[in-house]
């Protein structure tokens, strides 16, 4: 399988909460490549090009990543952690989901250079709301101008 | 930590502790001896001493200057002393560090009895201090599972809530022309109980919040503060004429945002109990009373049974019911744990269907 073409990687271990998402992303026009993962684990491996990602070109970055915060194995804060701590990497905007805007794991994402966070369920609203703020406009080719 | 309590005897004469040690036989304790200060300063690393008995006159370290350096070492900094001196000497003050722990100082020849009883003192305090240990840290344990529970309960219940809305949802949008008319009230009641549902962890994770939240204290202007938020939900419901009379209020010291929860809960219910009265009139003001100033909030809607007046701060306790107002029952809760956070008290009354009135008290700023 081709990896190279990947704009976003979601990872996300809930197989509900991963199907809601992209229901509600592609519902609304979002026709971007996206590749979803299960866990933290497979994530750095996405990343990092191991593992089922061992022939993905390193240099061909996601555009985005969106990153739930609990996970098993490796968490979303430890996948955090190590990409924006990586020269190579810390450059591609996370986005992270979070069960509650309450949640104090929100302040620590911030501090380890997370971009933004959406409160999930992740309806399509907030999704380009992260990404207007992000600046990301040109990531979304089916999307009309956000205004 | 049933061990015996250990005590440490000090004394350069042997006879002197054989003594000490007949005298203390029948107190259940375990009594370690030392012939030096050098000997005491080495039992005191191996053992945790609940008292030590000191002789003052003891060749090459006297029993202050050994008290003295048990003072400057974090283990014994706090262990109380009992000097035993064979001439009352009035030069006490040559121990330095007292202000840090008990002490207590007899002369021989003693009184058993005394000596005794100043041994039990001692122990007992030390067997308080240790249960208070121990239930600190127990506190503290519970502390810390509470707070991972409300992580749990927010993360985790919430995650089985989500899948049942979204997949209601897709239900709504994608399948609604399959559903006859009962079908699609089963279906919206499904998805207005999920995201009842999840107003009501919201609500109890807010609450249980509240007791770990850190306060700041700071002077508020109240006046200013109740205008605001009166303003902001005014301006929020546009189509409703309601009366707003606000006397000018007292300033309190307390934490700025939890004292505007406290008004924002209990104008947005007055507010919500006076919604099918024609003309809703609320009325805000202050009085003192000994030494606090007592806020109080007065309106003239559907108001409560004062039958029901102790449920009615009660979490998730309510009143009403959800068709006829909605809510999840913890907002007064809310209200009365910041106001008892602060070290006041909350009360109201009421006549069914003539308004409510409640009231909260804080001290005065300068009393």
């Amino acid at each position: 399988m081709n990896y190279n073409d990947i704009e976003i990687l979601f990872a996300e271990d809930s197989m509900d909460d991963a199907m809601l998402t992209i229901r509600a992303l592609t519902k609304s026009g979002l026709t971007n490549k996206l590749h979803h993962v299960k866990d933290g684990a497979e994530a750095l491996d996405f990343i990092y090009c191991k593992g089922a990602y061992a022939s993905r070109d390193i240099q061909q970055h996601p555009k985005l990543i969106l990153l739930d915060l609990k996970m098993p194995k490796v968490s979303g804060m430890e996948v955090l952690e190590k990409i924006k701590s990586d020269p190579d990497f810390k450059s591609i905007p996370i986005v992270i989901l979070t069960s509650s805007k309450e949640d104090p794991d929100i302040k620590k994402c911030y501090a380890l250079g997370a971009n933004s966070y959406i409160v999930k369920p992740v309806e399509s609203d907030n999704f380009f709301q992260a990404i207007k703020e992000l600046g990301l406009y040109w990531m979304i080719l089916n999307q009309p101008p956000i205004k | 930590m049933n061990r015996k309590p250990k005590i440490l005897i000090v004394d350069d004469k042997p006879e002197n502790l054989f003594a000490l040690r007949k005298v203390l036989k029948d107190l259940d304790i375990e009594l370690i001896e030392a012939t030096s200060g050098n000997d005491a300063l080495k039992a005191t690393l191996v053992h945790d001493f609940a008292l030590a008995l000191l002789d003052i006159q003891m060749p090459e370290m006297d029993g202050y200057e050994l008290a003295g350096i048990l003072r400057e070492e974090e283990k014994t900094a706090h262990l109380p002393f009992i000097f035993i001196s064979a001439v009352y000497t009035d030069n006490l003050n040559v121990f330095k560090g007292y202000e840090k722990g008990a002490f207590s100082f007899i002369t021989k020849p003693f009184q058993p009895e005394i000596l005794i009883n100043k041994v039990k003192f001692f122990i007992d305090k030390h067997q308080q201090e240790i249960a208070l240990f121990e239930l600190n840290k127990e506190l503290k344990n519970t502390n810390k599972e509470l707070e991972s529970f409300s992580y749990s309960v927010s993360h985790d219940l919430r995650a089985p809530l989500r899948a049942i809305g979204g997949y209601a949802k897709i239900l709504e949008e994608d399948y609604t022309e399959k559903f006859d008319s009962n079908g699609t009230k089963a279906l919206h009641s499904i998805m207005y109980n999920s995201k009842r549902m999840g107003e009501l962890i919201d609500d109890l994770l807010a609450f249980s919040r509240l007791g770990r939240k850190q306060v700041t204290v700071s002077e508020i202007n109240i006046t200013t503060l109740v205008r605001s938020i009166s303003e902001e939900i005014v301006a929020e419901d546009v189509e409703r004429t309601i009366e707003f009379d606000i006397n000018i209020l007292p300033p309190a010291k307390g934490d700025h945002s939890l004292i505007k929860q406290v008004w924002v809960n209990l104008i947005s219910n007055a507010i919500k109990y006076s919604k099918y009265k024609p003309k809703p009139k609320i009325e805000i003001g202050a009085y003192h009373k000994d030494n606090f100033v007592v806020y109080y909030i007065k309106d003239n809607g559907v108001g409560f049974d004062m039958q029901y007046y102790n449920k009615l701060f009660g979490v998730f306790q309510r009143l009403h019911s959800q068709e006829e107002f909605e809510g999840t029952g913890v907002g007064l809760a809310i209200v009365q744990k910041i106001i008892y956070r602060h070290n006041g008290t909350v009360w109201a009354e009421s006549k069914l269907n003539e308004g409510a009135c409640f009231y909260f008290s804080l001290p005065k700023i300068n009393p």
